[in-house]
């Protein structure tokens, strides 16, 4: 359904990496902060910086989109990390172990569909540290409604900047999310849909919670 | 609990009784109305269910929804009609039984939930929002095990016509109010999934449907009895649910 999504489709015109070249020659790049600025945020010194005014507020065009989707390619790397540690670490059982066998699939799949439509575009995966979040059941469930409910808001808060192709696909994504963290919601026994209407966040909102976390290393 | 189904999307059955012609036919023109963008006047009245005289249609359409065109209007009515669907099965569902447990708070959350978002698409169309159609049930709102499964077809149809609709819709505002609806429609879907017993996310990459295959699917149901009255030249639609 979503293979009509390829790189001509997202044709970008070298926006990721201008943005990447204009950042201070004395700012040395980690890979966090190559995906960031992918994402269109620069992050110094561990504070994520809404950067990239133009990019920001400019209209969908093929370029703007190979920025978002690179944004959506690193929350979905770090989810499906997150997922396939914790099935790694054997700290899982019953329905969470279901639910992050099923979740993790899903994730993945995202992953290979983004870098697939990016092709050599798509950015690398980072490295991670879950800081024993993935090693510890309730830690596990409580992390997982923040990523998950955080990738629910990433989503929408592009809607409106990408273009309708790649929103066609965003749609599909977005909701499965949504179904992921009304699930763990519900198995953690708070309210899986706790507001009529979802909220949507900027790139600049969701990097900064993401590297807030530290869950991201490198 | 369990997880025993991994398929992907249920359809309705077209077993069903079919509803009368009156409502696919103004379902049709919506749809017409959404593909061609022309006429925006005398179609975005007759999307409404009324003759809308003069400029009334354009002037209540530019305040909430932004630079509201026609096409924007027709998917809003057709969200709207959705969504009043949904609002009056569970507001059904909450007075006609006394539901216990799980099912109890589903069903006031999700009630809530859909009758405000009929509210902002209504105060969004303003005087071009379509009346209530009138529904049947059929005994889908009390019988628990109908009741699952209805809820379980109305919320995955939600998430599959707002996908559906997202990339035709021009106003960024429109958008906007589109998404953070289609979310907690999922949401739901996946709740009463949990609920069912079944899988709450059943594959990596939900299906939008286009607004003729929801509308089938909904007509199949027979739920929808009689298509909203028309109105009179100039006045406001008048609502039935």
């Amino acid at each position: 359904m979503l293979n009509h999504l390829t790189l001509e489709a997202v044709d970008a015109d070298g926006a990721a990496r201008e943005a990447y070249d204009g950042l201070p020659r004395s700012s040395r790049m980690s890979l966090l902060k190559r995906a960031l600025v992918a994402g269109g945020t620069v992050v110094v010194g561990g504070v994520a910086i809404g950067g990239l005014p133009k990019l920001v507020t400019a209209a969908p065009s093929p370029a703007q989109d190979v920025e978002i989707l690179n944004f959506a390619l690193t929350l979905e790397y770090l989810e499906a990390e997150f997922y396939t540690r914790a099935i790694a670490g054997g700290a899982l059982s019953g329905e969470l172990l279901k639910f992050a066998k099923v979740v993790k699939s899903h994730e993945a799949a995202h992953v290979a569909f983004l870098k697939s439509a990016l092709g050599a575009k798509a950015i690398a995966k980072p490295t991670f540290d879950f800081k024993g979040t993935t090693d510890d059941p309730a830690k596990f469930q409580a992390t997982s409604i923040v990523l998950e409910d955080t990738g629910v808001a990433a989503y929408n808060g592009q809607g409106t900047r990408v273009t309708k192709k790649v929103l066609a696909a965003a749609a599909s994504i977005v909701s499965v999310e949504a179904r992921h963290a009304a699930w763990i919601r519900d198995i953690a026994k708070k309210n899986p849909a706790p507001v009529a209407f979802d909220p949507a966040k900027t790139q600049a909102q969701i990097l900064s919670a993401v590297t807030a976390t530290g869950f991201i290393t490198g | 609990m369990t997880i025993h189904e991994h398929t992907t999307m249920p359809a309705f059955t077209l077993a069903d009784v079919d509803s009368d012609g009156a409502i696919a036919e103004a379902m049709d023109n919506l749809e017409r109305f959404a593909d061609t963008r022309a006429g925006f006047l005398r179609k975005s009245a007759l999307a409404a269910g009324g003759v809308i005289g003069g400029g009334a249609a354009l002037g209540a359409l530019a305040a909430p929804a932004g630079a509201a065109t026609a096409s924007d209007v027709a998917i809003l009515n057709y969200a709207l009609t959705l969504e009043y669907l949904e609002a009056a099965f569970y507001t059904e569902a909450a007075r006609v039984r006394n539901w216990s447990g799980d099912l109890r708070r589903f069903v006031t959350v999700v009630g809530a939930h859909e009758r405000a978002h009929v509210a902002a698409l209504k105060k969004a169309l303003g005087s071009a929002a379509v009346a209530s159609p009138s529904f049947d049930f059929k005994g889908t709102t009390e019988s628990e095990a109908a009741f699952r499964k209805t809820s379980q077809l109305l919320e995955d149809t939600g998430v599959m016509a707002y996908a559906g609709q997202a990339p035709l819709v021009d106003s960024d505002a429109v958008l906007g109010a589109a998404l953070a609806i289609h979310t907690v429609e999922a949401r739901h879907a996946s709740w009463i999934r949990h609920l069912n017993g079944a899988s709450p996310a059943p594959v990596a990459f939900d299906k939008p449907k286009t607004m003729t295959q929801v509308l089938a699917a909904v007509t199949a149901t027979g739920f929808i009895t009689r298509a909203p009255a028309m109105t009179s030249s100039g006045g406001s639609p008048s609502f039935t649910g």
